[in-house]
């Protein structure tokens, strides 16, 4: 039988093939940084391919770790993604759990409006934002940064929480109210449990949001020890040319934590939870 | 759906409102304001309200910026959209097939591209498309000789296609996560059924795969247009909007934010750009509400 054979050989070969693509186009740029981190000087500028340092070198690695203040960065960099990521949670975990599930006036006026804050560029807002934190005294400090950041995390992740919501069976915790639950234990002991995989995907959005942006922390932190590591690296190319070294050595110290977060999150995007619940 | 006590929906419903209105309405609210004032470099404290100067001068005739710079922007999302959802659909299926082993290893390895700040996947790509020193032109001249390169920055249409190449290596994991998720979500039986019924793989994908995957790709795909539409870091930090013909003219990669934040920031024209941010705000919002009802997603919440 040729279909068979296609589809028993055939198949897994073609998907295996296109996965090596995909690897190779998905990892090049990242082998490139590691490459560039390694390399002394300026011999990245070459006009012939070189895929490898000829002399590999830990000199960029030492100079962003003691010749500027990486450290610092680091930390308010964890700092505001964090607390981002836990406040824009319960925000729009418990948000989200009202427009999935409460019956209340104003609701669809409340969704239109998340999606018309979604549709302002954020960038534009910069100057009122600026006002704001300026009135209320937290200019320059990460802490009003991530109160900016926890406002746009919010948006969307409530908007993707509810969607996820909506798939969770209603009989689920409707069930558990008959049963004698009130509202808010049918939400921590139903709801968030066969939520796990939705919550961590909006979890680590979150965190890349605020781990990941440079406009808004470039205007709104004013000093060097505030600074977060995307402010920070950028700050160290000067008017003629970028310090490749420097900067790459300082993106594969920045993609460590995220990868960490990622390997430990990941078994959670696996779904098929909801499904399991109905099956009982 | 049930029936809350008011206080109850309150408390779930406070934090994120109180968030969201103190830090993103509120500013959208003050940006209206500047629109109909004359802040900018000269007049930046004591500016005044001048009414409607800032929003003719947009519409000034065909060849406004404003025009130029939309159309281009709409273009790059018509282009960027299929191709993000092509490649994510195709990950996302690829990873769920049961003949492949190390899903972890293959899953991790392919989000890596998302986990990559954006200013540093804008730095790569930008030095990938340098015509003397990057990584694309030193491969090209394997093939055409030392002497070759292809003009990725320089030349208008090619510097279009070098921020649609790295805009769908960034984003495509999204989308693969997105439809992986529901990928997962939808039970085999169904498969198992459809198999023992005789349906070709093909007619599988279209009668099952699909309409379960549309909840979820819909809402991940109008909220990536409306990213992709706001692109800024990967277009400014590659090409600053460039390559221009003339000084006068928007850029070639010139998108909205693009053009947005050079204008505010580096000719400090704040009116006028607050006008183009509430134009381009109604666009957006309008697009996004007349998508949402032809999907039936908001009227569903009406109940």
């Amino acid at each position: 039988m040729r279909t068979g054979a296609f589809s028993r050989y055939g198949v897994p070969i073609l998907i295996h093939a296109f996965l090596v693509a995909m690897l190779i186009f998905a990892l090049f740029p990242v082998f490139f940084v590691l490459q560039a981190a390694f390399r002394p000087g300026q011999s990245l500028y070459s006009l012939t391919l070189s895929l490898w340092p000829d002399h590999p070198t830990w000199d960029n690695f030492v100079y962003i770790w003691t010749r500027v203040p990486f450290p610092t960065w680091l930390k308010n960099s964890l700092g505001i993604g964090i607390g981002t990521m836990i406040a824009g949670l319960i925000g729009s975990a418990t948000g989200a759990y009202a427009l999935a599930r409460f019956r209340f006036a104003g609701k669809r006026m409340t969704l239109i409006l998340l999606l018309a804050i979604q549709a302002f560029p954020t960038v534009l807002a910069l100057v009122p934002i600026y006002i704001i934190l300026r009135t209320v005294g937290l200019i320059g400090s990460p802490f009003g940064l991530m109160l900016a950041y926890v406002a746009g995390a919010l948006v969307f992740s409530t908007w993707n929480l509810k969607g996820y919501f909506d798939t969770i069976p209603r009989e689920l915790d409707e069930a558990a109210l008959i049963d004698g639950c009130t509202v808010t234990q049918a939400f921590i002991r139903i709801v968030l449990p066969l939520s796990l995989p939705a919550l961590a995907v909006t979890a680590l959005l979150m965190f890349l949001t605020a781990w990941n942006e440079w406009v808004m922390a470039q205007t709104l932190l004013l000093s060097e020890d505030a600074y977060t590591v995307p402010v920070g690296l950028w700050g160290l190319q000067d008017n003629y040319r970028i310090p490749w070294g420097y900067f790459a050595a300082g993106s594969l110290l920045v993609s460590i934590p995220v990868m960490v977060l990622f390997l430990g999150l990941q078994q959670y995007f696996r779904s098929g939870l909801t499904v399991g619940g109905v099956k009982g | 759906m049930y029936r809350t006590s008011l206080r109850l929906t309150l408390t779930y419903l406070s934090p994120m409102v109180v968030g969201v209105g103190l830090i993103s309405l509120f500013p959208i609210l003050y940006n209206v304001y500047i629109s109909f004032t004359n802040q900018n470099l000269y007049h930046f404290r004591q500016y005044s309200i001048v009414g409607f100067v800032n929003y003719g001068k947009l519409f000034q005739g065909l060849d406004a910026d404003f025009f130029i710079v939309l159309g281009r922007t709409f273009l790059f999302v018509a282009i960027c959209i299929p191709l993000f959802l092509a490649v994510g659909m195709a990950a996302a299926m690829a990873l769920n097939h049961p003949s492949v082993r190390f899903k972890p290893f293959w899953r991790v390895a392919l989000i890596v591209p998302w986990a990559v700040p954006s200013y540093i996947t804008a730095l790569v790509w930008k030095f990938f498309f340098n015509e003397d020193f990057g990584t694309l032109n030193q491969l090209y001249r394997v093939v055409a000789g030392p002497h070759a390169g292809l003009p990725w920055l320089s030349d208008p249409t090619w510097a279009f296609a070098s921020i649609v190449i790295a805009n769908v290596w960034m984003s495509y994991p999204f989308f693969m996560i997105v439809i992986l998720g529901a990928l997962q979500s939808i039970p085999s039986e169904l498969y198992e059924a459809a198999a023992v019924d005789g349906a070709p793989a093909w007619s599988q994908f279209r009668r099952i795969t699909v309409p379960l995957l549309r909840p979820a790709i819909l809402p991940a795909t109008i909220l990536s247009a409306i990213v992709t539409f706001n692109v800024l870091n990967t277009a400014y930090l590659i090409t600053k909007g460039g390559p221009f013909i003339s000084a006068a003219k928007p850029g070639a990669t010139d998108f909205v934010m693009v053009y947005a934040f050079r204008v505010a920031f580096q000719l400090f024209n704040y009116s006028y750009i607050a006008a183009f941010a509430v134009v381009i705000f109604f666009l957006l919002f309008t697009v996004t509400l007349g998508s949402l009802r032809f999907t039936g997603l908001v009227r569903e919440e009406a109940r």
